[in-house]
């Protein structure tokens, strides 16, 4: 089975907004994507789908939106969020000292990495998901993030 | 009163225990971090918690069993205590290590002790050498004359087993040496030819076993107090269903020698905060043996609460702050009798298949001598993630005639709609006559209770 890109799910995304379908459940090769239009049924219907969505860090087109809104303002339309995997402290940089990762105005690829979360010295790079420019960062250096948490809003390209 | 040294703790764990530890905090002027998960996020401890922090999403591996990830969140969130709870990582020595290494005090045992009790093999070594009676049998046993002179050792009735394999073969229960001797050649035969080997045990058969355990709070500095015992006899699958305190059945002496045989134990290691040494119990030798020490707080805990006017977790804590237990044996003295009942969401009528869902009614007993410790309420969301335990209903009253009686009563006021629960069959066995003379054993709820409950359904 092909790679699946962020455009494929994208392209069926918007297949699935366009539907009459309630849920959509697909699996190709290790991929699994679950897509929902009940805010209270994803976590239920698919927790371990949901789970291994985020612990890919490439939530960004798949629309399982947490039991309670989003924090922070609203998310302007088609930008994408990219959320905090788990739990952790957040950090712009590779390294202290070294430029972040990402500016605002940037553009960026769906591989770039654009932050680290620390987990008790584990560190895990979060990538951008989407490609598009970076147009709000939501949580400060050091920061102590929490799961799902609005970490980055991207507009994707064209 | 404010404490001394415990300034913010974090709560690890969730549900009725999460919201209980978060009281007892409270009551102490501490301040408590929730670490919950995506699916509790807005779960009456993560409203009543000081503060709330996601740490993971629903399933509890990635969020509730992650020891990692909770020390990070107390760390990050300035907490200088984690209580675990029970359950999850309550009982993991990796835990209370980790805490030990980020100078986060762990409210349960050291790890070391963790390791020493934990482990059932290691845990029975230390129970031997601290002189606790032991389940006796188990000698390799080769011919009838061998096997008559263990067996009148030991006392009947006794049980043999082939050495090499179970499934039932080679196995003989006898009254007496008639039996014993008339029956052996045919067991050992019958282990030989199942086998290949047609070595036997021969231990002894306990037909009446009570589960008898003993709530024991240590100051880790070789005090040890204990706060009675209690009688979690009704099982399902070792599943306990009801759990009551004092065990009435006890004879007097028996009781203190159990006392005395938990203290001995876990004080032999110094042991820290609260725990519990289970116990068979032979009823008709009137005989206890060691099975196991929970190095935790229970999910029983508040019928020893109950009969000895002490807040259990509020003595874990006070002993976590370094203030050691201000009291002493004593003025410990038990009073009452106390019965707990715990509410699943599980359908008794549908093989006990776990109902989470919505709770479109809530309505829990209240009253003298009724405590309810949940964190339900009318719109709760029951998750699917987690143990299906919702609620635990605890009665008091002066003595077990009474405490039943508030029992019935307790079980008629509580209603709950939406979720299939087990609230049917509680009022079942709250009304069962065995259970009104309490006259069962740990077998009793799967080999009488439960056909009579599914007769009983079918006839309707």
């Amino acid at each position: 089975m092909a790679k699946v890109t962020p455009e494929d799910l994208e392209a069926l995304v918007q297949l699935f907004d366009a539907s009459d379908w309630n849920e959509l459940r697909l699996v190709l090769g290790e991929t699994e994507l679950f897509l929902s239009k009940d805010p209270g049924a994803a976590p239920i219907a698919a927790p371990a789908v949901r789970a291994a969505v985020a612990a890919a860090a490439a939530p960004a087109p798949v629309p399982a939106p947490p039991p309670s809104p989003p924090r922070g303002d609203a998310v302007p339309p088609g930008w994408v969020v990219v959320r905090a995997p788990n739990l952790g402290t957040f950090y712009r940089s590779p390294k202290p000292g070294a430029p972040p990762y990402v500016e605002i105005g940037q553009a960026v690829t769906a591989e770039a990495e654009i932050c680290l979360i620390e987990v008790m010295k584990l560190f895990t790079s979060v990538r951008a998901g989407v490609a598009g420019t970076l147009r709000r960062i939501c949580a400060a250096d050091g920061d102590l993030v929490e799961f799902e948490q609005t970490l980055f809003l991207i507009e994707p390209n064209g | 009163m404010a404490d001394a040294t415990l300034k913010r703790l974090l709560v690890a764990n969730r549900g009725e225990i999460a919201l209980r530890v978060i009281r007892a905090a409270r009551d102490l002027g501490i301040e408590t971090v929730l670490a919950a998960s995506a699916a509790d996020r807005d779960s009456l401890p993560a409203r009543e918690a000081t503060r709330t922090v996601v740490i993971g999403p629903g399933p509890a591996r990635a969020s509730y069993l992650d020891a990692k990830l909770i020390l990070h969140a107390a760390v990050a969130t300035g907490c200088d205590s984690l209580h675990p709870g029970y359950g999850f990582l309550s009982e993991r020595a990796e835990l209370a290590a980790l805490c030990d290494e980020n100078d986060v005090i762990f409210v349960g045992p050291t790890a070391a002790q963790i390791q020493r009790v934990g482990d059932k093999i290691s845990a029975r070594a230390v129970a031997r050498a601290a002189g606790v009676p032991m389940v006796s049998g188990s000698e390799k046993v080769a011919s009838t004359e061998d096997a008559l002179r263990i067996a009148g050792e030991i006392g009947y009735p006794v049980i043999t087993k082939a050495s090499a394999g179970g499934g039932g073969r080679g196995m003989l229960v006898s009254h007496d040496a008639e039996a014993l001797a008339a029956g052996f050649e045919r067991a050992s035969n019958e282990a030989r030819e199942a086998f290949g080997d047609g070595t036997l045990f021969l231990e002894r058969y306990v037909e009446h076993a009570r589960h008898i355990e003993v709530q024991v709070v240590g100051d880790g500095a070789g005090m040890v107090l204990h706060f009675g015992e209690r009688d979690c006899s009704i099982q399902r699958r070792y599943q306990k269903m009801v759990e009551e305190a004092p065990a009435d059945i006890l004879p007097v002496a028996v009781r203190a020698r159990l006392h005395v045989a938990a203290v001995e134990l876990l004080a032999s290691i110094a042991y820290r905060n609260a725990g519990t040494v289970e116990f068979l119990y032979d009823v008709d030798r009137q005989e206890f043996s060691f099975m196991e020490v929970n190095a935790r707080i229970q999910v029983e805990h508040p019928v020893s609460e109950a009969i000895t006017g002490t807040d259990l977790i509020r003595t874990q804590l006070l002993v976590a702050s370094g203030r050691g237990l201000a009291m002493t044996q004593d003025a410990i003295v038990p009073r009452g009798h106390a019965i707990e009942m715990r509410v699943i969401a599980e359908d008794p009528d549908g093989d006990f298949a776990p109902s989470p869902g919505r709770i479109t009614r809530w309505d829990a007993p209240a009253g003298e001598g009724v405590r309810v410790d949940t964190a339900m309420q009318t719109g709760t969301l029951v998750p699917p993630f987690y143990d299906s335990m919702i609620a635990k209903l605890i009665v008091h009253a002066a003595d077990r005639d009474a405490a039943v009686a508030r029992l019935v009563a307790a079980l008629d006021g509580f209603a709950v709609e939406g979720i299939a629960t087990n609230l049917p069959l509680l009022r079942f066995i709250a009304a069962h006559p065995d259970f009104i003379a309490n006259r069962f054993d740990t077998r009793w709820l799967e080999r009488t209770l439960l056909p009579a409950w599914r007769a009983r359904q079918e006839s309707r």
